[in-house]
């Protein structure tokens, strides 16, 4: 009886998120944006949390680099190094894990932030004063997201490149020539469009999955706890699913 | 300087619970509640996040040994791939974001409505009954996932290439075990077991200290995501080149 009820309950909450979801695209399409409110959201996405985006990418690129560096080697391959990389974290890792630092940084904020408004029923408080919670809460953090994270995505592809290009020539002693000329065998400028638009549906998926906790937050600091928990976690798996449906589409031909 | 005192603070919290840990001042029964708590909070979504990256490798991988006529490889590669890396990255990134943020959450709304006060008025030790066996049981869960995402992540790739890409099932299963070692899978282990312990001291640090009322609990979950997951992978660089200076 507890399984059904459990199923039951997770496919109530996905009806759930499809009406906010709806009525938040209605909202989105009917007013004009609060324009001043989602570049304050578009600084606070994209300059405060590109620090930790490069940090983290750098890593990924050094391990995977040493990684396809002992994997190739047995097989006396060391210079496709260059060409792993650029299959490996062009085309998947860094846009992946960008997402999920995105959905642990920005996501876990708004969730927590809008939990923490639903309990003090300020967006109560909001309804009550004519001014609607989804244009004026989500709205905004949609579209900052929309704007910035291709441009995220993108930094840090390249902040992947630069610290596996390092590792490779200065720990691994490869050339460095021959690591880019690979590398563009591996992923081309093509490659970098893809990752932006994939991470332009990871942003939408993140911010909705974010808002629509938030929104749902049971009372108390352990309402916010999970709701910012379930923020986190949701959204990084529905990312990881979406991106394997668009590398079927993109690449598997 | 604050970032300094911050780590200093940090210091002697971690010592606090290894001296705790070391005069047995925690409970078997405690850790594994809270053990069987954080596996059964975890397991699906580490599934559920490994499992599509082995079919992605799949899909890629196929496409590049294509070029050379290679496709028997690609068993090899996904081996040696997720045991190696994905698996133990992705796996504790999903358990810090699950099961390290349940752990700031509910340590941190125990700080904001004074329940660990209470248990210190009471004369017993916060530390020694609230945070000790969840480091311990973090520690231990994170390397139990991992096994489940690798397994999860083989499984993926295997149906990718087989079922979708029409590979043959055989040549795939033969060459599972081409390159990989069993180095490889003690190192995994190892690595993972520190992930896990990097984990469970950070989240626990960051919601002890909680402070500010439920916003503050928000806060302390967020920092516990995107800290642990920083100090993990940074240290994940280190272990690797340690690990393949022991090889060679």
């Amino acid at each position: 009886m507890r399984i059904l009820e459990a199923i039951i309950g997770a496919f109530s909450s996905i009806g759930r998120f499809g009406i906010f979801s709806f009525r938040f695209l209605k909202v989105m399409f009917r007013h004009r944006p609060p324009i001043r409110r989602t570049l304050n959201e578009a600084y606070r996405i994209g300059v405060l949390s590109l620090p930790v985006l490069l940090t983290i990418a750098a890593f990924v690129g050094t391990n995977l680099t040493m990684q396809g560096y002992h994997a190739f080697k047995p097989m006396g391959g060391e210079r496709m190094v260059g060409m792993f990389v650029g299959l490996a974290g062009v085309r998947e890792l860094a846009p992946i894990i960008a997402a999920a630092m995105i959905a642990a940084k920005v996501g876990t904020e708004m969730a927590s932030e809008i939990a923490v408004m639903r309990i003090r029923e300020e967006i109560d408080a909001l309804s009550v004063m004519a001014v609607n919670p989804y244009w004026y809460l989500v709205t905004p953090r949609i579209l900052a997201t929309i704007l910035v994270l291709p441009a995220l995505t993108i930094l840090s592809i390249y902040g992947m490149l630069v610290a596996s290009y390092m590792v490779a020539v200065y720990q691994l002693g490869l050339n460095g020539q021959e690591f880019i000329e690979f590398l563009q065998r591996g992923a081309t400028v093509t490659d970098l469009a893809y990752g932006a638009m994939k991470s332009i549906v990871f942003g939408i998926i993140i911010c909705l999955v974010s808002c629509y906790c938030g929104f749902n937050s049971k009372p108390g600091p352990r309402g916010v706890g999970s709701a910012t928990n379930s923020a986190v976690v949701t959204s990084a798996v529905v990312c990881v699913m979406v991106n394997y449906i668009i590398s079927e589409l993109v690449y598997g031909r | 300087m604050t970032l300094l005192s911050k780590i200093g603070h940090f210091g002697r919290f971690a010592t606090g619970i290894l001296r705790r840990f070391a005069t047995f001042q925690w409970s078997v029964n405690e850790t594994l509640h809270h053990l069987s708590q954080t596996l059964f909070r975890c397991i699906l979504p580490v599934i559920a996040v490994v499992m599509p990256f082995g079919m992605v490798i799949a899909l890629q991988g196929l496409e590049v040994f294509h070029m050379f006529g290679a496709e028997r490889l690609l068993a090899s590669l996904a081996s040696v791939a997720i045991i190696r890396e994905l698996s133990p990255v992705l796996a504790s990134v999903l358990v810090a974001a699950q099961g390290g943020s349940a752990n700031a959450a509910e340590l941190g709304s125990m700080a904001i409505e004074e329940e660990l006060a209470a248990t210190e008025v009471m004369g017993l030790d916060p530390i020694a009954i609230h945070v000790v066996p969840r480091v311990l049981a973090m520690t231990v869960a994170c390397p139990l996932l991992n096994v489940a995402g690798t397994t999860a992540g083989i499984a993926g790739s295997f149906f990718t290439a087989v079922y979708i890409k029409g590979e043959n099932a055989g040549i795939f299963i033969d060459q599972l075990w081409q390159y990989t070692t069993p180095f490889d899978i003690t190192a995994a282990f190892i690595k993972t077991t520190i992930f896990g312990l990097i984990i469970g001291l950070v989240s626990t640090y960051l919601g002890y200290y909680a402070k500010g009322g439920a916003a503050g609990v928000g806060r302390a979950v967020n920092a516990t995501v995107v800290n642990s997951i920083l100090i993990f992978i940074a240290a994940n660089y280190l272990l690797t080149s340690a690990m393949f200076g022991v090889i060679s």
